[in-house]
């Protein structure tokens, strides 16, 4: 593979170098078409934040054969952990799994740090041939005729010319948003994420979290850890640090007058989640939006002359059990960077040239997961499903294991007696159930 | 009118943490960055040049060097040279000068080299000096503000408690900077781009002309850098013996009114001066001569 | 140390500040409409947003992590004119 040239104009121009944009440049890159790859950031990564659990090794493994071998991450997924909290207790549902591609190659998932991990991937993308620039801002594109052909970078001569431009640039999608493909996002459509990372010996975490060598857990948190704001937290083991954070809907936050690194603060003291972090020490703070509404949120997805792909298409899903953005950052990449192969060996970027981005997302299981899930944000987005039956849970099993010497309960006049605390009406249950159902299971 | 530039790459302070038990660094936190006085004397230096003159940036370190000089390339430069050989470690302000003149002397000697004149992370500020040594040109440090006339350099340097000094030297010249901090222009898209893949040409001390023993000399190894601990002060504690009232008075005081002095009276002046110096010489605050 | 104040989790976070502001808050806005909301001063997870008596807010953009929280939860127009930072300046995250 020949090494990129600067040249004056390029086949492909993809904005921003997170996962969706270094696998769609990797991808073009492969096939042989000029590409530019732009991220503004001092390195890629330098501006990204993500839990980070990444579930799409398979995927990557089909471009880059046993890639965990090369890259930085640091322990695979072979336990999750989902907890129901109350304030002062918690219910666990663990899944621990050795089977088949959990813990053997290409691994389910695995826990990376993104400036790590966004910096190698990249660089393959580069290895591939892609132009890599950092350092440069894309603040508009350039438009003839109605069509896109090519961005305007911030900088002296900015103006760059490409084909095709793949807009990967993240949750704020300004390009977007400039060209129309996208409207202005409402509060209660984002979610803030705020996380740490916290230091700790990898011996402690191995005996704490009963793990061996690189095996890795992810814990994730629903009910009482961010009160009563619409949210959740996570928890996930790197090699010598742990990851973890509070996520809250930027409505709620609002409404509630919550200040993020205070839920943070308070979600580290909880009791089940206290002796988890005991004696780790603080390397670093951080915090960055997430599209929460999926579905609805996406825009539409191509004009004459561009793509739109990952976060700023929407492609995340974030919705109680799952948040999973990286991966379908790079599904939807690929998918986009095959679309304008196809474009560039007809030689048409017509919206309709491109409109075969559908169907590649549909390959690569984008547009069907996101359909499939696409009630499961009003999962969030309800204060009950989200925040109070976790929090009944919980405190349910708390009163069910006491041991006090009044005479023992059944679970059935138990349930009863959590209804009327909690003030939960039958005709809500009800509901609420058929919405999970309907998120969920079919 | 030639103008180099010396350019380091130094650890960005904010990312720099010490462990304050063992004084140890965090190596994979650490991000690098181009020393903020050199990039103000790079961009001087490129506001500087005439339509006829020439900006070179030099540089010395291993391969990760190459980026900060593709930086500077991308901002304007018309030439750079890194310096480096495989023999070579950590190295020292004096091995330093070697190298630099050694290289602006296979590189073409210039009329003016700026340099940053402290670095973020050693700060010694003495490489400009001990480079003009090594070419046999003079030096002036500390400069805050100059201005080329007719072949010379008319300097204005910063000297100690806010004074300033007008000087003049006549070129070739290095100056060492103490600018206020000018930041480095965005380089244009085109520039840029030219600049990612551009060659930087690699200096050797074989090409130098320069074997290992001229790097040889005995200077100052530095062992260890520790971090600053505050040192441990007295508290004032009363006398556990006295009175409530008495303990209370000396604490409100902080305990000057307990500090003993002793008043000397009586006596011819000879005596007194002989009883002062007694006094001094008990709590050691005067060494014992041996005869006279 | 698990747990800090909001001043030592920001000593964890590199900024290389740029020369002129990202974002800039129209202050006669936030006084002006009588924003009660205050979403800014709470949203932000950098809490870069300080109420004034008068109504204002003062605000400083150098410790800024480029989420767009504030944009998004600020509801008078005109009150937050949002922008990225030149390409290599801003928040430079090392291991999130
Ligand atoms: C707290 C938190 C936890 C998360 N946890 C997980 C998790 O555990 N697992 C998971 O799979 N997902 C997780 N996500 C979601 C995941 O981070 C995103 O879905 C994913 O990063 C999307 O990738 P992307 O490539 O589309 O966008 P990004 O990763 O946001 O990349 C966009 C890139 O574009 C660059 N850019 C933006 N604008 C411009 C411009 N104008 N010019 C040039 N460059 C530009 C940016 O600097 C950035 O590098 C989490 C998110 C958050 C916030
Ligand atoms: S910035 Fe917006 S939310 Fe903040 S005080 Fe002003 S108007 Fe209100
Ligand atoms: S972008 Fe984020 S960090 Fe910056 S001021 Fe707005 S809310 Fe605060």
């Amino acid at each position: 593979m020949s090494a990129a040239t600067a040249s004056e104009s390029f086949d492909v121009i993809v904005v921003g170098a997170g996962p969706a944009g270094s696998t769609a440049a990797l991808l073009c890159a492969r096939a042989g078409l000029q590409v530019l790859l732009l991220e503004r950031g001092e390195y890629p990564g330098a501006k990204n934040v993500s839990g980070a659990a990444f579930y799409g090794s398979a995927i990557l493994n089909e471009l880059i054969p046993n890639w965990w071998e090369q890259a930085p991450v640091e322990r695979y997924i072979c336990r999750r952990d989902i907890a129901f909290m109350s304030p002062t207790t918690s219910v666990a549902l663990d899944f621990h799994c050795a089977g088949e591609g959990y813990t053997t190659p290409p691994y389910n998932g695995f826990i990376v740090l993104r400036p790590r991990f966004d910096r190698w991937l990249a660089a393959q993308a580069e290895a591939a041939g892609a132009f890599l620039l950092t350092s440069t801002v894309v603040d508009d594109v350039l438009r003839e005729n109605g069509r896109v052909v090519g961005v305007r970078v911030r900088r002296e001569q900015g103006d760059i010319r490409g084909k095709v431009v793949i807009a990967c640039d993240g949750v704020n999608s300004f390009l977007a948003k400039k060209v129309g493909l996208q409207r202005e996002f409402h509060a209660h459509e984002l979610s803030l994420g705020v996380k740490e990372v916290l230091g700790l010996d990898p011996t402690i975490i191995e005996d704490r979290f009963r793990l061996s060598g690189d095996e890795g857990i992810a814990y994730e948190y629903l009910g009482a850890i961010t009160e009563d704001v619409h949210g959740g937290a996570f928890l996930y083991t790197n090699r010598d640090s742990l990851s973890l954070g509070v996520i809250g809907q930027v409505s709620s936050l609002v409404e509630r007058r919550k200040r993020p690194y205070e839920l943070l603060e308070r979600f580290k003291a909880h009791p089940a989640v206290a002796p988890l972090v005991r004696g780790a020490k603080l390397r670093e703070y951080s915090a960055h939006l997430i599209p929460e509404s999926g579905w609805s949120m996406k825009p539409t997805l191509y004009t004459d002359g561009m793509l739109v792909a990952g976060d700023a298409a929407g492609f995340c899903l974030a919705a109680g059990l799952y948040l999973e953005g990286m991966n379908y950052a790079m599904q939807s990449g690929l998918a986009a960077a095959e679309t304008a192969i196809e474009a560039c060996r007809r030689d048409r970027f017509s919206a309709r040239a491109l409109s075969g981005y559908r169907k590649h997302l549909k390959r690569r299981n984008v547009s069907t997961d996101f359909r499939a899930y696409r009630h499961a944000p009003a999962f969030v987005n309800s204060a009950r499903l989200q925040n109070l039956y976790p929090e009944v849970v919980a405190s349910g099993m708390e009163q069910l294991f006491r041991v006090d010497g009044k005479a023992k309960r059944k679970i059935l006049p138990l349930a009863r007696q959590m209804m009327r605390q909690y003030q939960l009406k039958p005709g809500d249950m009800l509901r609420d159930g058929y919405q999970v159902v309907r998120a969920y299971l079919w | 009118m030639h103008i180099a530039v010396c350019l380091k790459h130094v650890p960005d302070p904010s990312t720099v943490e010490v462990d304050p038990l063992t004084g140890a660094i965090d190596d994979g936190r650490v991000l690098y960055m181009l020393n903020p006085a050199d990039e103000s004397a790079l961009e001087l230096a490129l506001r500087l040049r005439p339509a006829d003159g020439k900006v070179t940036a030099i540089s010395i370190g291993p391969a990760d060097a190459d980026a900060l000089l593709r930086e500077a390339l991308a901002a304007g430069v018309d030439s750079v040279v890194r310096v480096w050989d495989a023999s070579l470690g950590p190295i020292k302000p004096a091995i330093t000068s070697v190298l630099l003149a050694a290289a602006l002397r296979a590189t073409g000697l210039p009329d003016l080299v700026l340099c940053g004149g402290y670095s973020a992370d050693r700060g010694s500020g003495t490489v400009p000096a001990l480079l003009a040594e090594h070419l046999g040109w003079p030096a002036i440090t500390d400069v805050t503000r100059f201005e080329i006339v007719s072949g010379r350099a008319l300097v204005q340097r910063r000297l100690a408690r806010g004074a300033r000094a007008e000087s003049e030297v006549l070129l070739p010249a290095v100056l060492g900077l103490d600018l206020d901090r000018l930041r480095l222009r965005q380089a244009s898209l085109p520039k840029l781009m030219r600049a990612k893949h551009a060659p930087v040409p690699l200096c050797g001390l074989e090409a130098l002309d320069l074997s290992p023993q001229d790097l040889h000399f005995p200077a100052m190894t530095l062992h260890e850098v520790m971090p600053p601990r505050p040192r441990a002060r007295m508290m004032f504690a009363p006398d556990a013996t006295a009175p409530v009232q008495e303990r209370v008075a000396q604490i409100l005081s902080a305990g000057i009114a307990g500090k003993s002095g002793q008043k000397v009276e009586g006596g011819t002046p000879e005596q007194q001066a002989d009883a002062i110096i007694d006094f001094l010489r008990q709590r050691g605050f005067l060494e014992e001569r041996a005869g006279p | 140390m698990v747990m800090t104040t909001h001043e030592e989790k920001m000593r964890t976070v590199r900024f290389r500040v740029a020369a002129t502001p990202h974002i800039v808050v129209d202050s006669e806005v936030c006084r002006d409409s009588g924003c009660s909301l205050r979403a800014c001063v709470y949203v932000c997870p950098a809490n870069l947003f300080v109420p004034l008596d008068d109504g204002g807010i003062l605000f400083n953009y150098e410790q800024c992590f480029e989420c767009g929280t504030c944009y998004i939860a600020c509801n008078q127009e005109g009150a937050i004119r949002w922008s990225y930072p030149d390409g290599g300046y801003g928040v430079t995250f090392r291991e999130s």
